[in-house]
């Protein structure tokens, strides 16, 4: 088995409207994802962010629709695989999926026990009920959680017990990779750090290969991403490891939003924070030329007028994004003075 | 005005105590009666189902403690009912006695002697006594299982009840049994399958559930049974036919049954299909649903759940109408002159004939209360999520 779980090239995923429009929320993809490796996504609300990770998956219901490109699973291209194979061999199994509100996402009226009996019977593991809730049980105490949550209505958890639980859940089979859409965008910050941990520790213990974890929450991906792509209107702007993206960015939309960020630190009362006026464009009928242009502090009649591509730079780095880094860098150094 | 600010001070001990005293009193009031040795076999066969449940709850910790306070609030309510069923007929205008002597009174020109004939009928059916005092006569006769006379038609009101009841319930009891069964498929069908089937099934019980059931029923009584003479348009069967063990009889039975029957359907599927429709997609919209449909539970598995979940409310909605179905078929049997309760109901109201009314809604009150206690507790029984609930207020 090759050391890359996840391999992506030029997805482009749409929803089409009632009126028969096709918007492309996920618009040319591309991204590789190696073992014990957690890759961050991170964006404004409606960059694409959860659809790319619902489309991941390679399970497209209306009003989601595959467009093309290739979604390599352990090598395994899963958008060509038939809906069943697909279900039985790779959801739950080797790819797996933590909602955004993992509050509703247990059925109300199934015990734990038997919603666990349900998923692992489907994918062919040869366990009796027996092993199956053993199995089960190792997982919960693993995440801390007690054994009668097996008998539990989830209605009769807490939030975080049942962010857990759902954790729990989603990783019964040990999946190569787990996407995690804001898991806990829901929780308080103390719980938020608890799920955090429970993740890496998982990853650190091979119960997961590896991560996908989105967010809109950056300071949060600092302490878990081991690589950050920034995404703006469907499409990735920048990408490279945690620190570079966070502390060093190069793309004008990333540097835009690593400045709205409030970091509790010293002097952060002295920093004002910027924010970045107006809205991404509408993915019905995208502008020709850059999607950020409109919003950018240095456009130029240029990023009007041609598509911008992926610059990769010697170290692997990614942006997209007209102007080389060094005059990139140049312009955010002289803008500094103004924002203090 | 003390006694009152005393109930409803929001001392949670207080209202606990007045509770239980007024249960207590409430429970006492049966036993006594039941003990004394005029109650009937009906009541003494009621009052030992409530003292067995109220028993048997206490083996359940928390949901005995819920089932008994659901007793005694209905206990409670059916006194109330009972005073209500007694006196709101006694407010209708009007005096029975006035409709029973109106032919006999339309003859006499001296009106001492009409006076005098008026007082000595008022004074035979108990009228000139105060109301509390006819109250009590009432509820004293009630528990020896006695309903009293009906003053329009001289008969006992049991009677009259017995032979009009099984025409409600052969109206009602199958059109609601099919009609929620069919209704909820296709609501589910409609809401699951989307399309086509949406865009018929949808407006079709949307009309059915909003226009006004009469309305509907005479619509159907017109064209079924009038322009197009499918079906009889009146009665419960042929008044011609004679002997009533043939087959022509239940012919004419199952011919007049038809048509009520058909437009109580329809009615009961347009309102269940519409709710079933939108639990249903709601449901289809739950973030468990995607959960499960990535885990790689299978679809007709995830959309069990869905329906499962979607049912629940639907349940309640089933015990409820079939609770209501005594009263709830009064517009039917009034629009196809159907010989059961409801029309009775009516003809007794417009007679001003006191104690049939008082036992044609003592049987609705008492179908009506025993379909709550039911639903209260077979609903916890089948979510959860409502027994969590009741284990905190009991």
């Amino acid at each position: 088995m090759s050391d890359t779980m996840l391999m992506v090239n030029d997805l482009k995923t749409y929803y089409r409207t009632r009126l028969k429009e096709n918007v492309y929320a996920v618009d040319g993809v591309s991204f590789g994802l190696e073992r014990g490796k957690v890759l961050g996504i991170a964006g404004e609300s409606g960059c694409g962010k959860s659809t790319l990770s619902l489309s991941l998956m390679g399970f497209y219901f209306p009003p989601l629709h595959f467009g093309s490109g290739s979604i390599l699973l352990n090598g395994n291209d899963i958008m060509k695989l038939p809906y069943e194979t697909l279900r039985k061999d790779y959801l739950g199994k080797q790819i797996a999926y933590i909602p955004q509100a993992a509050m509703n996402a247990l059925n109300p009226t199934r015990r734990i026990r038997r919603y666990v009996v349900d998923v692992l019977t489907e994918h062919d593991t040869g366990l009796d009920e027996k092993a199956m809730l053993n199995l089960a049980r190792e997982k919960l105490s693993f995440l801390n959680l007690p054994d009668r949550v097996l008998d539990a209505y989830p209605g009769e958890l807490s939030g975080g017990m049942k962010q857990r639980t759902v954790i729990a859940l989603s990783t019964l089979l040990n999946p190569s990779v787990l996407i995690a859409d804001e898991p806990s965008s829901a929780l308080d910050v103390s719980s938020q750090k608890v799920v955090m941990e429970m993740l890496r520790k998982m990853l650190r213990e091979s119960q997961v290969q590896s991560m996908i974890f989105i967010t809109h929450e950056l300071p949060l991906l600092r302490h878990v991403a081991d690589h950050i792509a920034v995404m703006y209107a469907g499409e990735f702007v920048e990408w490279g490891t945690a620190e570079q993206v966070i502390f060093d960015p190069i793309h004008p939309y990333s540097h835009a939003l690593m400045g709205s960020i409030i970091v509790p630190e010293e002097g952060m009362k002295s920093h004002s924070l910027s924010c970045i006026p107006g809205a991404p464009p509408n993915l019905k009928n995208v502008p020709k030329g850059c999607r950020f242009a409109e919003r950018c502090t240095y456009i130029t009649p240029e990023c009007r007028a041609e598509n911008q591509v992926m610059t990769t730079l010697p170290d692997g780095r990614q942006y997209r994004c007209r102007f080389s880094q060094e005059a990139l860098r140049d312009m955010y150094a002289k803008e500094v003075p103004a924002n203090a | 005005m003390k006694a009152n600010f005393a109930l409803a001070a929001p001392g949670a001990q207080g209202k606990k105590a007045a509770a239980y005293i007024l249960t207590a009193l409430l429970v006492g009031v049966l036993i006594v009666i039941a003990l004394s040795g005029h109650a009937s076999l009906g009541w003494r066969l009621a009052l030992a189902i409530l003292v067995a449940a109220v028993v048997a709850s206490y083996a359940m910790p928390t949901f005995g403690k819920y089932l008994r306070k659901r007793i005694y609030w209905y206990t409670g309510t059916f006194f109330v009912a009972l005073a209500l069923n007694f006196l709101l007929p006694r407010l209708i205008p009007g005096n029975p006695v006035d409709i029973i002597l109106q032919d006999v009174l339309a003859g006499i020109t001296d009106s001492s002697a009409a006076t005098a004939l008026k007082n000595q009928y008022i004074a035979q059916l108990g009228l000139d006594k105060s109301i509390l005092e006819q109250f009590f006569r009432y509820t004293g006769n009630l528990f020896k299982g006695e309903l009293g006379m009906s003053l329009y038609l001289a008969q006992p009101v049991a009677k009259i009840l017995a032979s009009k009841i099984p025409w409600s319930v052969a109206i009602m009891l199958p059109s609601i049994l099919v009609g929620w069964l069919a209704g909820n498929l296709l609501g589910a069908y409609a809401a699951y399958k989307k399309g086509i089937y949406e865009k018929v099934i949808f407006p079709v019980s949307l009309f059915l559930s909003s226009i006004p059931s009469f309305i509907f029923s005479m619509l159907m009584l017109l064209w079924l049974g009038v322009s197009w003479g499918w079906f009889p348009v009146l009665g419960g069967f042929d008044a011609q036919i004679i002997s009533k063990q043939s087959g022509v009889y239940y012919m004419s039975l199952l011919s007049h049954w038809a048509l009520p029957f058909i437009s109580q359907t329809l009615i009961v599927i347009g309102g269940q299909a519409i709710g079933m429709r939108s639990m249903a997609l709601y449901e289809l919209n739950v973030d468990y649903v995607l959960f499960a449909k990535l885990q790689g539970i299978r679809d007709r598995k995830v959309t069990r759940y869905v329906f499962r979940n979607a049912m629940l409310p639907q349940v309640s909605g089933l015990a409820l109408s079939l609770g209501g179905m005594v009263a709830g078929s009064t517009l039917i049997e009034i629009v196809f002159s159907y010989p059961g309760l409801g029309q009775q109901l009516m003809m007794a109201i417009r007679n001003v004939d006191y104690p049939l009314i008082s036992g044609c809604t003592l049987v609705i009150s008492i179908t009506m209360l025993v379909a709550n206690l039911l639903i209260d507790i077979i609903y916890g029984l089948i979510d959860p999520r409502v027994r969590t609930a009741q284990a905190e207020e009991g």
